[in-house]
């Protein structure tokens, strides 16, 4: 009951916290989407209908990770400069209470803006996506395990180390895994990297649940996620409760 | 007593001992104020009693019970107010306090009572239903302290709550601050700012590089500086040797002035000294009046927290 009663007040708490840069992260969360889906075709404007349907799909996957990899450790690791943290950790509630409620939050930032950016994707280019109703899973697991691993980032490092890191998660995620491309294209070692990581898996699960005609249902990338997800949320959950 | 700490130590993994062998107890109903300059401790050791920090070694029991071995315990009965803004810029302050009088276990209606209570009482009415994030930082710190004083812990820990508070509305939280120990929580109060300090709390003790220096009521410590006045020089820019106390007692620089401790007896001899040095021009002017808690932790820790920060704190608590 009352795990129950505090997850309500802490999201209204951090709903409120958020809500005057809600608009604005959404409007930003759906360019990015947007951005991917329209943005590479011109980018290369030969592309294959294959091609198209990788990026189209791909691009919730790397929407959700620029937020929980990005935007959100950073944002914990300047609650932690300044002391905002600390003065949440004061309260006497449950630290699953106040977690799930921060998650939440983030993950209710972050999915409206990725839906809608592949909706738009898919009128632009006429695809035919097939969704599975496990797409709603899929999304909340993506988000949720990105969420995780940059709470866990954030909770572990100092401010400054979080900065750095975040910025070479996003070259990474953009550059150098397999969301827009096939790991096929990758050489063989970094494929058996990939295949560890979260990432990769985070792309399969949703262009298999946006698309399952054109990708399959990939099982195996939902235990890899799940994971990764419940290493996260563990590691977080230990640096909230620890006393330094 | 409600709050009982014993030798707390607290030893960073940098090696910095924060925390040297503490040892407070505060009653229910009583102030119990925490000096020191900045770094002495004072944060590190209210972090511990909330369950933030763990302690290298020591104690701490509220009501007999452990709060190091049940740190969740702690958070539920103790309420605190940070040294750091609250997190509640998108709040109103009537949600923000709302918020957390229901997070502390407190019923809505009657958390809704107390906060038109509080409210009122810390004069906040105009700011009410406005965003936190468009409120100046004294409001926003009352508003904080409202937030710790709605659904009140056993023991209220006010950090530094009187930082940018303008000196009318100081007074309105000082009123507050009693009213939390007459309805019989024990308040430990952090602050730097001395003479407020001085009119405000019951007992105290001053901190100093992790250890307690003094503990003693306000009355009790000044008895201890020996003078029961004060003569405050104002020395010349220019000259450059201090004036020597004629009076064997405690002679401290802080910043551009002297501060000697006076024994009663021999006011005329201190005024008449003082105008002989104003004379030869080694002063520029001088005061004589009671001694005061300032006088007691100068001479304790000395002078160098006492710069110009602290000669507005002083400004804005006679203002008050």
């Amino acid at each position: 009951m009352q795990m129950l009663h505090s997850y309500r007040l802490l999201v209204t708490w951090q709903a409120l916290r958020k809500k005057n840069y809600l608009p604005l992260m959404l409007a930003v969360q759906t360019l990015f989407t947007l951005g991917i889906v329209l943005g590479y075709p011109l980018l290369f404007p030969t592309l294959d209908r294959a091609a198209i349907y990788l990026i189209a799909t791909g691009a919730p996957a790397i929407s959700m990770l620029s937020v929980g990899l990005v935007a959100l450790p950073q944002t914990i690791g300047e609650q932690k400069t300044e002391g905002s943290l600390a003065y949440m950790r004061s309260l006497p509630v449950p630290r699953l209470a106040y977690l799930a409620a921060d998650l939440t939050v983030w993950l209710a930032i972050v999915i409206p803006g990725v839906v809608l950016g592949v909706l738009v994707g898919a009128v632009r280019f006429g695809l035919d996506f097939q969704v599975s109703p496990l797409v709603v899973p899929a999304v909340l697991l993506v988000a949720l395990t990105s969420a995780c691993i940059g709470y866990a980032i954030a909770s572990l490092l100092p401010y400054m180390l979080t900065v750095i890191i975040t910025q070479a998660i996003v070259v990474f995620v953009f550059m150098f895994s397999p969301l827009t491309f096939l790991p096929s294209k990758l050489p063989a070692w970094f494929e058996v990297i990939h295949s560890i990581l979260p990432i990769q898996a985070m792309g399969e699960v949703t262009r298999g649940t946006i698309a399952p005609n054109e990708f399959g249902l990939p099982l195996g990338a939902f235990v890899t996620l799940a994971v990764w997800c419940v290493l996260g949320f563990g590691v977080t959950y230990a640096a909230m409760s620890r006393r330094g | 007593m409600l709050l009982q700490i014993e030798e707390l130590t607290k030893e960073y993994r940098t090696g910095t001992r924060a925390n040297d062998g503490i040892s407070l107890a505060i009653g229910e109903g009583e102030v119990f104020g925490l000096l020191g300059h900045n770094g002495a401790g004072k944060t590190t050791l209210v972090n511990q009693v909330v369950g933030l920090l763990r302690p290298t070694s020591g104690s701490i029991r509220i009501d007999g019970r452990d709060m190091v071995a049940d740190p969740g315990l702690a958070r539920r009965l103790c309420s605190f107010q940070a040294q750091a803004q609250v997190p509640i810029d998108g709040l109103t302050p009537r949600q923000a306090i709302d918020l957390l009088g229901q997070l502390r276990g407190g019923a809505r209606a009657d958390v809704q009572r107390r906060r038109e209570r509080l409210i009122e009482a810390l004069d906040l009415g105009e700011w009410l239903d406005v965003d936190a994030a468009r409120l100046s930082g004294g409001v926003k710190r009352l508003v904080a302290f409202a937030m710790a004083a709605v659904v009140p812990g056993r023991v209220v820990m006010l950090d530094e709550p009187t930082n940018d508070v303008d000196p009318v509305r100081r007074r309105l939280l000082w009123r507050q601050v009693r009213t939390l120990a007459d309805h019989g929580a024990a308040v430990l109060l952090v602050t730097h700012n001395v003479i407020e300090a001085e009119r405000s709390v019951d007992r105290l003790a001053i901190l100093d590089e992790g250890r307690v220096i003094a503990e003693g009521t306000p009355a009790e410590l000044k008895g201890r500086l020996g003078a029961a006045l004060r003569l405050e020089l104002v020395l010349d820019p220019d000259a450059v040797e201090l004036p020597a106390s004629p009076f064997g007692l405690s002679a401290v620089p802080v910043g551009n002035r002297l501060m000697i401790g006076v024994p009663m007896d021999a006011a005329g001899q201190a005024v008449a000294w003082a105008e002989s040095l104003k004379h030869t021009g080694s002063i520029e002017e001088f005061t004589l009046g009671p001694a005061t808690l300032e006088d007691v932790y100068v001479a304790l820790v000395g002078g160098s927290d006492a710069g110009p920060a602290h000669v507005e704190e002083v400004i804005d608590a006679n203002a008050a």
